[in-house]
């Protein structure tokens, strides 16, 4: 899911810096003091997720975590995912400096979706809290293929195809994060409500 | 109790169980022998990148060569006639995963290696430490990002206390 540096053409770059840079700063704004912990924990597991490899049949897939990332902290993903990028880019060569911005496109913008499609449906009840979690793992790491598709496709590449390929790749993943995120977004909120974000008035 | 539900929540999110660590960088490298250039790719460890494009540019960005790897992630090819030019190799692995390598003007010209030179075990061994390089990112350099990230979060604690004791100072 990462993009590597020399990939996209310039415009696709700074275009997906810009956007990166202006969610990132509507984040920032949007974290309460009470809620920071929660944005370091989680940004911290989103930084671990991508060593974690599961190798199905001729496969290794790593996971992502976008989904809970998104779901539990709504606008202040943004820059939990690209402090988590800018590390895992600096330290384990993951993706590239100058891709970052796009990446964070890539991975943060669904994740930040997530949390306005299914957020309403945590605490209703136990199925509907795992069922919303189950969704947003699958629908974060779906749009993050497209995303990831559209990005490819500005640059050179056939879109319908790249996205093919690439969401056919991630069906594994988007299943293991549904039930990742289903389980801990369960858990959580039974052991830990305060981890949900207050509702702004 | 509030330190031992976070503490429990950090847990649950950090000790998934991991079923193998491995980096997912693509890895090309490439060398001359006997004539042939001989390029051989992985995604780290036992990964071969299979089925991968291969782009052969000359330093003036002209496309001199195009190809794909096998089930092993190798490809070979003849080293173009009369060429007179540094060569850049590309192997595309799709998904916006890229690696690079250059061959030297040079190194073309003297065709490479001579059997007698045994290059096999060498150019083995030479994959695997740049393999090393990418794959098991190290303890040290997880709990560092860790730290950083808790750092930061740490930071942003005392500058918002601050704001909020000015706000309220000023009240």
């Amino acid at each position: 899911m990462h993009i590597s540096e020399g990939v996209l053409s310039g415009p696709v770059l700074a275009a997906g810096a810009v956007m990166a840079a202006a969610g990132t700063g509507l984040g920032l704004k949007r974290i309460d003091y009470d809620q920071i912990v929660h944005v370091a924990i989680l940004a911290a597991a989103f930084f671990v997720a991508s060593l974690i490899h599961v190798n199905i049949g001729p496969a290794s897939v790593h996971l992502i975590l976008n989904g809970i990332v998104g779901l539990l902290l709504g606008l202040a993903a943004i820059p939990a995912i690209l402090t988590a990028l800018l590390l895992q880019s600096i330290l384990f060569q993951y993706g590239g400096l100058t891709a970052l911005g796009v990446n964070v496109v890539v991975m943060a913008f669904p994740a930040v979706l997530c949390h306005y499609f299914f957020r309403p449906f945590l605490g209703a009840s136990s199925t509907l809290t795992f069922i919303a979690g189950f969704l947003a793992g699958v629908f974060s790491i779906l749009l993050s293929s497209l995303l990831l598709g559209a990005a490819l496709w500005f640059t050179d590449q056939n879109f319908l195809e790249t996205s093919l390929v690439i969401i056919t790749a991630h069906i594994p993943v988007m299943i293991i994060e549904g039930i990742i995120t289903g389980f801990c977004v369960s858990f959580l909120l039974k052991v830990y409500p305060e981890i949900l974000p207050k509702k702004k008035r | 109790m509030k330190v031992k539900k976070i503490v429990i929540s950090v847990l649950i999110l950090l000790l998934i169980p991991i079923a193998d660590l491995m980096a997912h960088k693509v890895i090309l490298f490439a060398w001359v022998e006997d004539g042939m250039i001989h390029t051989a790719s992985s995604f780290g460890g036992k990964r071969m990148a299979k089925d991968c494009a291969i782009t052969v540019l000359d330093e003036n960005n002209t496309l001199v060569h195009t190809g794909r790897t096998d089930m092993d992630g190798k490809y070979t090819f003849k080293v173009p006639d009369s060429i007179d030019s540094d060569l850049v190799l590309t192997l595309d692995a799709g998904t916006g995963h890229r690696a690079e390598w250059k061959l030297s003007r040079d190194e073309l010209r003297a065709g490479g290696l001579t059997g007698d030179e045994k290059p096999a075990t060498e150019i083995e061994k030479k994959i695997k430490e740049k393999e090393g390089l990418e794959k098991n990112p190290s303890v040290l350099n997880i709990m560092a990002g860790i730290l950083i990230i808790f750092a930061l979060a740490f930071s942003m604690r005392m500058v918002k206390k601050k704001k909020a004791s000015a706000e309220k100072g000023v009240k």
